[in-house]
């Protein structure tokens, strides 16, 4: 988890941590389950080392856990860090090249065949696909969560589509051969 | 140039890649021709025949005759009478019996001398005029006799040879012809202008020959024996039957040897009798036939049309001009009718005579009616005009921007008609898929159905004439000849009626069946079986055969009788033919639809189901 | 929620070993003769049990679609056993035939296949009007077909006044018209667009967990990915059978990066 998204969380207003988590588990749907409380904790407590936010305690009503009494909220370096943040254009890299040398490699030095890791990488997507698409239709339509499993769908479509565009080229390799 | 060559080529190659639907629209429009040309030619041979015999061989506008030549006398008295302006004869006529390899007949031998008689210069059809020793036989006698020139026969007991064949104005053909002299029992003329008429019963319908007169003479060495026959031309033709009444009167207060007097008129009106009957049949039948072959032109251009509207679009996504378009279509239905144009002429010019032959013996027509160059171009003209009309619809939606993608989408989509729909659901399957079936094609329906209606109003007129016929046979109105002549007119008629109407099922079932191809397989792969789809496909074509054979008698056939009777007045109405007879021909229809269609409707029920279904991806 | 349809999932597996809906022994069908030939399908073996959804994907030309006609009686095997429900199907009578794809089979086409002329209801009663339901009990059980696809607003629209997506709904709602056993779908959604492809994945799912038995020809990934068992075909002939079904990985969080 960026540590760049829970600041930005707190750009709106200043917030206790368990509303930080639920915020989150809103906008992620089943995949904010995995997120597990700690994570938040940990990440706030390293950005307030780094002086990009503040921790105000002074609300001291009937929660027991220390942290969870604590509201947080940006301090100007940490408000600036969120602006640069939102700016970027960073995208995420599918590592196809690692998975591409995989297959060359297999079949130069003999080690297995490229059609069978194939087969066995496609398995493999298609359960991850077959999970995220029966996430997706449990959830509401046009919800926050519903998009970004829809984002996946598609993200696992492609590369499968790639898989079979693989699976052709070594197919003719191996027929020419 | 090339131009020209590129529009050829893709017309030929079209034409070549849908060879059956070629075959058809080739056929159906052979068939319209053929129709069409048998029409022309009927309404030239039987439009008046008779004035042009007798303005051919100079007729008579009145005809006298006595039975003895004691009344020569009286005929010379006719000569000059008022308003005569030329006179042939008088020719001595005698009763002789006639005998070939075939039979003996009773004939009326004429004596003449050369050819170039003022008055009824009988025309040769075949032959040379009469010699000594040379007969010459009147055409319908001699299409009867079936003798020709060359063939020999004896004249109570003399022979001679048929030196020739021909027509005359101054006498019905065989079998209409009347007696010219003693024809009765007891030897006696008829004494009125009725003669012809009332001699019937008593001649064995004589037969008309010329001879040349010292042949007449040598053949009998009683003078009495001989009548004698005057030919007059009268200064205004109009009154004939006037000068025929008024010279009667007079004549009726001697006794034996009085002339009998025939108008032109009289001949005219006995001449055409038959002919009329045949002309009525013949007229009837040539209306329903090309109403038959527009509805089956219209199925099949009309099948086409959808077809072309698929190709018009390609043409044009690849570049093609509309002028371009229209060139090959154009170029396709040119080619098709006039191959077709050309076929039909032909066939038309050969089925002509059987249907002219009679009438033209009976009329004193020229022989078989010849095609003459204004029918060819008509039949011709009709034919591409057929083929341009066919080309207009595409073309014009070609020429129309925009419609492209429509054109190139579909071919022409299935009506939908609800109640139909709604009501099928509580039939049996294979009657539920056959209305269906039918439904989504209204047009194509109501032509089934006319056509049906059509074919079966022509044989419940075809039934009725026969019964007719056979009526008036026995009441003595016509002879066997007559009513065997008649008979053969409207056989034929009746025949090129069914043969066209049993083209035009299978055409349907065909165009049916093309037409469903994609439904029949859905079908199946639903659940339908092959059996139930094949009774399906039929049963689109029997279920409106049986409803066009109900609406063919009625209102059809009696419409039809009606308006027959009524442009008949000759006071013998026909009537409908008897229950059992329409209900066979109902029965029979469908039964002959339901067997012609269980052909193709088998054959398409039985396609590969999952073939047909990717067709038509 | 993805506990449950597991759940079904694997009861199925568990029903499968006992009486297959579909059973195949080495199918085979060919095409043309000599130089020519095609072995569109060669030597297929194949088990379908109650309830289970079986993916077949493969290549264009594999012999897909040849194996679906071939298991629906659309088609006649050059060699092979089929079995449907414990009884042998290939080389049985025209009429036999037919009447098992009536009852026993529904079948779902690519390019919907839906009678033009007929409205949406009209569409999914044929079948059982076919099979000589009365008129009324094929109509009420087309109504609620059409309910179940979420069409009963739309049950008297023509098919040209529909979208793709709906269009393959009511051909799905017209293969259930008769209850059949089996469900055989031919690249359902390969003419739709990636909205109209959720309806009916849609579809499928809730069929899938109604416990009907499906054997479905996709080219999409997310169809495939709906089933229990996923096949691979190559020319003619099973290369590769994945079990797709068991339980979920729980670790959904992984897919975006969210866990290590
Ligand atoms: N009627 C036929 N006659 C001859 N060959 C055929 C026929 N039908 C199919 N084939 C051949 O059989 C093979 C399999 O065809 P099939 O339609 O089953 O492929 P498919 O896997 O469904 O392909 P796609 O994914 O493109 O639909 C192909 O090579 C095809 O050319
Ligand atoms: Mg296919």
């Amino acid at each position: 988890m960026h540590q760049e998204v829970i600041l930005a969380m707190l750009a709106k207003e200043p917030s206790h941590g368990y509303q930080l988590r639920a915020r989150l588990r809103e906008a992620l749907g089943p995949l904010g389950e995995a997120l597990n409380a700690g994570h938040v904790y940990v990440t706030l407590t390293r950005l307030e080392k780094a002086g990009l936010l503040a921790a105000d305690d002074t609300d001291r009503s009937d929660r027991s856990d220390r942290s969870d009494r604590k509201v947080y909220a940006l301090t100007p370096a940490g408000q600036q860090r969120v602006a640069e943040w939102i700016a970027e254009v960073s995208w995420p890299k599918p590592d196809l090249a690692q998975f591409h040398l995989k297959l060359i490699t297999a079949a130069a030095a003999g080690l297995s065949d490229p059609l069978a890791i194939l087969d066995a990488q496609r398995r493999e997507l298609l359960r991850r696909l077959r999970e995220a698409q029966r996430a997706a239709m449990a959830e509401p339509a046009h919800s926050d969560a519903a998009l970004l499993l829809e984002g996946i769908v598609l993200r696992l479509q492609a590369d499968l589509r790639w898989l079979e565009a693989c699976e052709k080229n070594w197919t003719l390799r191996r027929n020419r051969s | 140039m090339g131009r020209i060559l590129l529009v050829g080529r893709l017309a030929v190659r079209d034409l070549r890649r849908r060879r059956l639907e070629t075959a058809l629209l080739l056929l159906a429009i052979m068939a319209a021709t053929t129709t069409l040309t048998l029409g022309l030619v009927l309404s030239e041979a039987a439009g008046d025949p008779y004035r042009s015999t007798r303005e051919a061989t100079n007729g008579p506008d009145v005809v006298a005759g006595v039975g003895r030549s004691a009344g020569l006398a009286r005929l010379e008295e006719l000569a000059g009478a008022d308003g005569v302006v030329e006179r042939g004869g008088p020719y001595p006529v005698l009763r002789a019996r006639l005998q070939t390899s075939g039979g003996a007949w009773d004939v009326q031998a004429v004596g003449r001398r050369g050819a170039d008689a003022p008055l009824d210069r009988p025309q040769l059809v075949r032959g040379g005029w009469v010699r000594e020793g040379g007969v010459v036989v009147e055409a319908a006698f001699a299409a009867a006799l079936d003798v020709g020139v060359g063939d020999r026969l004896t004249l109570d007991g003399e022979w001679f040879e048929v030196a020739g064949v021909a027509i005359t104005a101054a006498m019905p053909p065989y079998p209409e012809a009347f007696c010219l002299l003693a024809c009765r029992a007891d030897g006696e003329p008829a004494d009125t202008g009725a003669v012809a008429g009332s001699a019937r019963e008593a001649v064995r319908n004589p037969g008309l020959l010329w001879l040349t007169e010292a042949d007449v003479r040598g053949l009998t060495s009683d003078p009495d024996a001989l009548g004698y026959v005057m030919n007059l031309k009268l200064a205004d033709p109009d009154r004939a039957q006037a000068f025929v009444d008024a010279n009667l009167r007079m004549g009726a207060q001697g006794a034996k040897g009085v002339p009998y007097l025939l108008s032109w008129q009289y001949i005219l009106q006995e001449s055409t009798e038959l002919a009329q009957d045949a002309q009525v049949i013949l007229v009837f039948g040539s209306w329903l036939l090309a109403l038959l072959a527009v509805a089956s032109i219209a199925v099949l251009v009309g099948g086409r049309m959808a077809e072309q509207s698929r190709r018009v679009g390609l043409l044009k996504a690849v570049g093609g001009t509309p002028g371009l378009v229209a060139a090959v279509l154009l170029a396709e239905y040119v080619v098709v009718a006039i191959v077709a144009g050309a076929a039909g002429l032909a066939a038309g010019a050969l089925t002509a005579p059987l249907l002219t032959g009679p009438g033209t013996g009976l009329i004193g027509g020229a022989g078989t009616a010849p095609i003459t160059v204004s029918t060819a171009g008509v039949v011709l003209a009709v034919a591409v005009a057929v083929a341009v009309a066919a080309t207009c619809p595409p073309v014009v939606r070609a020429a129309r921007p925009g419609t492209l993608g429509a054109l190139a989408a579909s071919v022409r989509p299935p009506r939908r008609v609800g109640w139909l729909i709604a009501v099928s659901a509580r039939l049996p399957v294979p009657v539920l898929l056959a209305v269906r079936v039918a439904a989504r094609r209204p047009r194509r329906l109501a032509l089934t159905v006319a056509g049906i209606a059509i074919t079966v109003s022509g044989i419940v007129v075809a039934l009725s004439a026969g019964a007719g016929l056979a009526a008036q046979r026995l009441a003595g109105l016509y002879d066997a000849a007559q009513a065997a002549l008649l008979g053969q007119v409207l056989f034929i008629v009746t025949l090129i009626l069914l043969c066209l109407a049993g083209v035009n099922a299978v055409f349907l079932t065909w165009a049916t069946v093309l037409d469903n191809r994609h439904l029949s397989a859905l079908a199946r792969a639903l659940g339908a079986t092959p059996a139930a789809m094949s009774a399906a496909l039929a049963g689109a074509q029997v279920l409106p055969a049986l409803a066009g054979a109900v609406l063919g008698i009625f209102p059809g056939g009696a419409v039809l009788l009606a308006v027959i009777n009524a442009m008949n007045d000759n006071g013998n109405d026909a009537a409908l033919p008897p229950l059992w007879q329409l209900l066979v021909v109902v029965a029979g229809t469908v039964l002959v639809v339901a067997v012609l269609t269980a052909l193709p409707a088998r054959l398409g029920g039985r396609r590969p189901v999952s073939r047909a279904l990717q067709a038509e991806v | 929620m993805n506990d449950t349809t597991d759940d079904i999932a694997d009861e199925s597996t568990d029903d499968a070993a006992g009486t297959p809906v579909l059973r195949v022994r080495g199918l085979r069908k060919q095409y043309g003769a000599g130089e020519g030939m095609v072995r569109a399908v060669d030597g297929v073996d194949l088990d379908i049990g109650a309830a289970e959804t079986v993916a077949v994907m493969g290549p264009s030309g594999c012999g897909k679609s040849t194996l679906l006609h071939l298991l629906g009686g659309l088609e006649r095997p050059s060699g092979g056993q089929v079995w449907l429900q414990g009884r042998r199907i290939d080389g049985i009578g025209e009429k036999a035939l037919a009447r098992m794809r009536r009852t026993d089979i529904g079948f779902v086409f690519q390019s919907f296949h839906l009678m033009e002329e007929l409205t949406a209801v009209e569409n999914v009663e044929l079948p059982a009007l076919l099979a000589g339901r009365s008129p009324r009990a094929a109509r009420e059980r087309a109504a609620q077909l059409l309910e179940q696809v979420g069409l009963a607003e739309r049950a008297h629209f023509l098919p040209s006044a529909l979208s793709g997506g709906q269009r393959q709904r009511v051909a799905l709602a017209r293969a259930l018209s008769n209850e059949p056993p089996l469900v055989l779908a031919d690249e359902p959604t390969g003419n739709l667009d990636s909205a109209a492809t959720v309806e009916v994945l849609r579809l499928f799912e809730s069929l899938h967990r109604r416990g009907q038995t499906l054997l479905i020809v996709t080219h999409d990934a997310r169809i495939a990915a709906t089933a229990d068992r996923l096949i691979s075909m190559r020319d003619g002939a099973f290369v590769d059978e994945t079990r797709l079904g068991g339980g979920s990985t729980g670790r959904l969080g992984a897919l975006v990066g969210l866990e290590d």
